[in-house]
């Protein structure tokens, strides 16, 4: 990535495409044995007789992943101040092993900081893309959050 | 244990987990590499003054309690609900205060109401506010889990 992205370049509609991570059984697992350790989500076997059909990512760790494609792909090192929350969440879809994942943002509202000149707050929208190898593309995830921004010349 | 079997208004320990510095950057450098979550350095000249974990990280440690939980009320013998939790998605994710390495959470989580789920007539949805605190009581974390609990059937 070039410049940083900053306050200023946050306007209201601007949407933003990026990321780009094909998913492993491997890294599933891996992370659901430490934090979400769900037959589902841990046992190829297992889930195969479960309501989902066969593996599925854990749905906080794909928050997770989000966050890291945001960051490889949007944030520069500069850029967020951290977030106070998330509005809401949605786990649409299942995401399943070797399905490629890609992103979208778009700015839902940004205004100034009140108590902190160096920042606005930007609202977005985060989706989460799943496309599976017959190369449908199906939301996976979206959600809404406020985050911290520095504004220019800082 | 069904849906119908969960008591509203019930809070219930979940258990407790202590970030430290090296679980805070372990996660960090895997899903979200902001230098206030991965450099202890770096993180000195933030505007948190010192290094924090990923909130996406104090989320995914709230699964691991609760599957942690879980599995050991099966082990004890106790009914539970069916194997595996699915969830529509999270509301009102908080991030209240900085988690800083030392500092060890306390997850909670009580049901405040249930709700039918047209599309899965089987399942209904169990709404519980969930809430991470220290030692002293300081409320760091809290969100609204909402989860698909199996109905009793006939």
């Amino acid at each position: 990535m070039s410049e940083p992205l900053c306050f200023e370049d946050f306007v209201v509609g601007r949407k933003f495409s990026f990321g780009d991570h094909v998913i492993s059984e491997k890294e599933i697992i891996e992370f659901a044995k430490e934090y979400d350790p769900q037959p589902m989500h841990i046992d190829p076997v297992a889930a195969k007789n479960d309501l989902m059909g066969g593996l599925i990512a854990s749905g906080w760790h794909l928050c997770a992943l989000a966050m890291r494609l945001i960051k490889d792909g949007l944030f520069h090192d500069t850029t967020s101040l951290g977030s106070p929350g998330v509005d809401k969440v949605q786990w649409r879809r299942p995401v399943r092993p070797n399905d490629h994942l890609t992103m979208e943002a778009e700015v839902l509202e940004a205004r100034y900081s009140k108590s902190k000149p160096d920042r606005g707050i930007v609202r977005f929208r985060f989706d989460l893309f799943r496309i599976d190898a017959s190369g449908t593309r199906q939301l996976a995830i979206t959600y809404t959050s406020p985050v911290m921004i520095r504004k220019k010349n800082v | 244990m069904w849906l119908e079997d969960i008591p509203l208004g019930r809070m219930t320990i979940l258990g407790s987990y202590t970030f430290t510095e090296e679980n805070i950057i372990k996660f960090a450098r895997e899903f979200d590499p902001q230098p206030f979550h991965i450099d202890a350095e770096a993180a000195k000249q933030s505007p948190y003054g010192g290094l924090i974990a990923s909130g996406w990280h104090t989320a995914a440690v709230w699964m691991k309690v609760m599957v942690a939980h879980r599995t050991a009320q099966i082990a004890s013998g106790m009914e539970a609900t069916q194997e595996n939790y699915l969830s529509p998605g999270v509301r009102e994710m908080k991030w209240l205060r900085p988690v800083r390495p030392g500092t060890t959470l306390t997850y909670t989580t009580e049901p405040f109401n249930k709700k039918d789920w047209p599309t899965r007539p089987a399942l209904g949805l169990l709404l519980s506010l969930n809430e991470a605190r220290d030692g002293d009581g300081v409320l760091y974390y809290s969100f609204i889990s909402q989860v698909f609990i199996a109905r009793k059937p006939g």
